[in-house]
């Protein structure tokens, strides 16, 4: 008789589809990651802004609030998401007073999420109160209509002038703020620790791909928004075009190195989750997520290069905004189902018992 | 941590018959169709009459490492100095369930209400129960034994301080662990055949008996 090496892949080490992470969890992932990108796009509009010293009425104005607010909107889900997991939900909004182990990234992860979300609705209030505010006009300023109606408007401009910090402070602040963007990253690290999961256990190329797809999202997502009010296509759209499109390919990149190593790993849970997504639902899936980055770098690049340099036909410029739009909305969803997708096909490394 | 206490399991002398698991729910007052803190699996191969069977029961491994210590956030998860013996806090767990990502052996739990529960080598009764507790005592001492431990038939379940439990295997089991099988979690004793198996296979030298001798 010949002896094997047997893995346990039995239910219990077999976790999905599992009731442990529900799809709240690549839902938080995402939002996360996405919180940070539209920070980002409504930062750098906001620099673009000083730098050009054009007046509150611009459409780097329009950009930078509708950035602020997708990342409010965005932290907000995020945060929403990964609390309805939760069994106690108290326990983790007492977070300052429960979650102390910072060897964890959910604690960490905690953090960065909550305080970008503090800046992020600082930022926001800024933009969207204040002198220069009421002087300005553009979709992105809906929120003053509700305040106007509810009579609050006059006291709101009056406060924000009165506590909005002087360039200095302001600039460091859209400084510390972009850090916390950039450190949406931990998202993918979140993940990449678990040893346990092959698919996972990627230390650089998970979190590259969760903070350069959420980074395309984020500002594809704001950049979206803005364009379906502002239809013109210009050098500014097209620079933000560009940098969708370049964040995009190097989500690619980062992605087609991960399959790589799950479909050469000799591991039994990577040959498993490999196989999952090889087949079946999943299968869609991965040419669903390809196919939104593609065409978001695509599109990027084409109707950015051409805009960037103003050498959009009359015909180009109509279709320009919608193939920008269409393509931008895939890649929302695309790098939402790519998250889905590694929560689905997550397999445990097997416990090995000889026989 | 001097000497931590851990399991041993030896499959040659498993029957299979899932006293143990039956054992530490009778002990922790826990219902019938909770999730296993120890489970028993079978793993099998063949067809009849090529037919064979391997019953291995499995719980917390009270890792010296304790991956899932590392995720917890809320630190509801400790590896204790005094025993060794990883113990979780209900009052702090959140319920996030990382640990069982983290978790090599897929030990924790949830209930219905959602917080984590996990073997805690019975140094108290119940979900949560080993945690603050005193440091574990040998039942000689009066400390109480694990139900796994004290109904198994074969005696395949050894708990008790780690030189307790190197004393106890064979010198295979001990210089396997030693080896890191199981990444130094658990003492297994290597199934009879696989013994002569893996001598042959490390005559030949290659890769794969480095494997198996790692477990
Ligand atoms: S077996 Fe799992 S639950 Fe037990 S200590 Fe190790 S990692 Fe933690
Ligand atoms: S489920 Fe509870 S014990 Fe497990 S990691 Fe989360 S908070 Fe810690």
């Amino acid at each position: 008789m010949t002896g094997e090496l047997i893995p346990l892949m039995t239910d219990f080490a077999r976790w999905l589809p599992a009731d442990y992470w529900d799809l709240s969890i690549p839902v938080y992932l995402f939002f996360a990651a996405v919180a940070g990108g539209a920070y980002l796009t409504g930062a750098s509009a906001c620099y673009i802004r000083s730098r050009r010293e054009s007046g509150p009425c611009c459409l780097e104005s329009e950009i930078a609030r509708w950035g602020f607010m997708t990342a409010v909107a965005s932290a907000a889900i995020a945060g929403l998401a990964v609390l309805s997991h939760l069994a106690v939900i108290s326990r983790a909004v007492l977070f300052p007073i429960y979650l102390t182990n910072f060897s964890s990234w959910i604690t960490i992860g905690t953090w960065i999420l909550v305080l970008l979300a503090v800046f992020s609705v600082i930022c926001l209030l800024l933009q969207l109160f204040g002198e220069d505010a009421a002087a300005d006009s553009g979709a992105s300023l809906w929120p003053r209509v509700l305040f106007a109606k509810i009579g609050i408007l006059g006291l709101a401009d009056s406060l924000v002038d009165a506590v909005r910090p002087p360039m200095a402070v302001f600039a460091g602040l859209h400084l510390f703020g972009s850090i916390l963007a950039l450190a949406t990253i931990y998202t993918g690290f979140e993940l990449a620790i678990v040893e346990t999961v092959p698919l996972w256990n990627m230390s650089v190329v998970l979190p590259m791909a969760f903070l350069t797809s959420g980074i395309a999202a984020g500002v594809g997502a704001t950049l979206a928004i803005t364009m379906l009010f502002e239809r013109e296509v210009g050098p500014v759209f097209g620079g933000y075009a560009i940098i969708v499109a370049l964040f995009s390919g190097l989500s690619l990149v980062f992605i087609t190195y991960g399959w790589q190593e799950i479909a050469t790993s000799d591991a039994p849970a990577a040959a498993a989750s490999h196989a999952e997504l090889t087949s079946g639902a999943l299968y869609v899936g991965v040419w669903l997520v390809a196919l939104g980055f593609i065409l978001s770098i695509v599109a990027g690049l084409v109707v950015g290069i051409a805009a960037l340099t103003d050498r959009l036909s009359e015909r180009a410029e109509r279709l320009g905004g919608p193939a920008l739009i269409g393509s931008f909305g895939l890649l929302f969803v695309s790098a939402l189902i790519l998250r889905v997708l590694l929560l689905l096909a997550a397999e445990q490394n097997p416990v090995v018992v000889a026989l | 941590m001097e000497d931590p206490w851990m399991f041993y399991f030896d499959p040659n002398r498993c029957i299979g018959c899932h006293a143990c698991s039956i054992a530490c729910k009778q002990r922790h007052d826990r219902d019938p169709d909770a999730d296993d803190w120890r489970t028993v699996t079978h793993l099998s191969r063949g067809e009849y009459p090529e037919f064979e069977q391997l019953p291995v029961s499995m719980s917390c491994m009270h890792c010296h490492d304790a991956p899932c210590e590392t995720v917890c956030p809320p630190n509801a998860i400790t590896k204790r100095e005094e025993d060794g013996i990883v113990t979780v806090d209900r009052d702090r767990c959140i319920g996030c369930h990382y640990c069982a990502w983290a978790c090599p052996f897929g030990a924790p739990t949830y209930g219905d209400e959602g917080l984590m529960s996990k073997c805690n080598m019975c140094l108290g009764q119940g979900p949560g129960s080993g945690h603050d507790q005193p440091p574990k005592e040998r039942p000689e001492d009066g400390g109480l034994q694990p139900a796994c431990e004290s109904s198994c038939v074969g005696d395949a379940i050894k708990a008790g301080p780690r030189s307790e439990v190197l004393d106890h295997a064979s010198e295979k089991a001990a210089v396997r662990f030693e080896n890191d099988a199981y990444g130094g979690r658990v003492v297994v004793e290597p199934v009879d055949e696989d013994a002569e198996l893996a001598a042959a296979v490390r005559e030949n030298n290659t890769d794969q008996a480095a494997d198996w001798l790692n477990g």
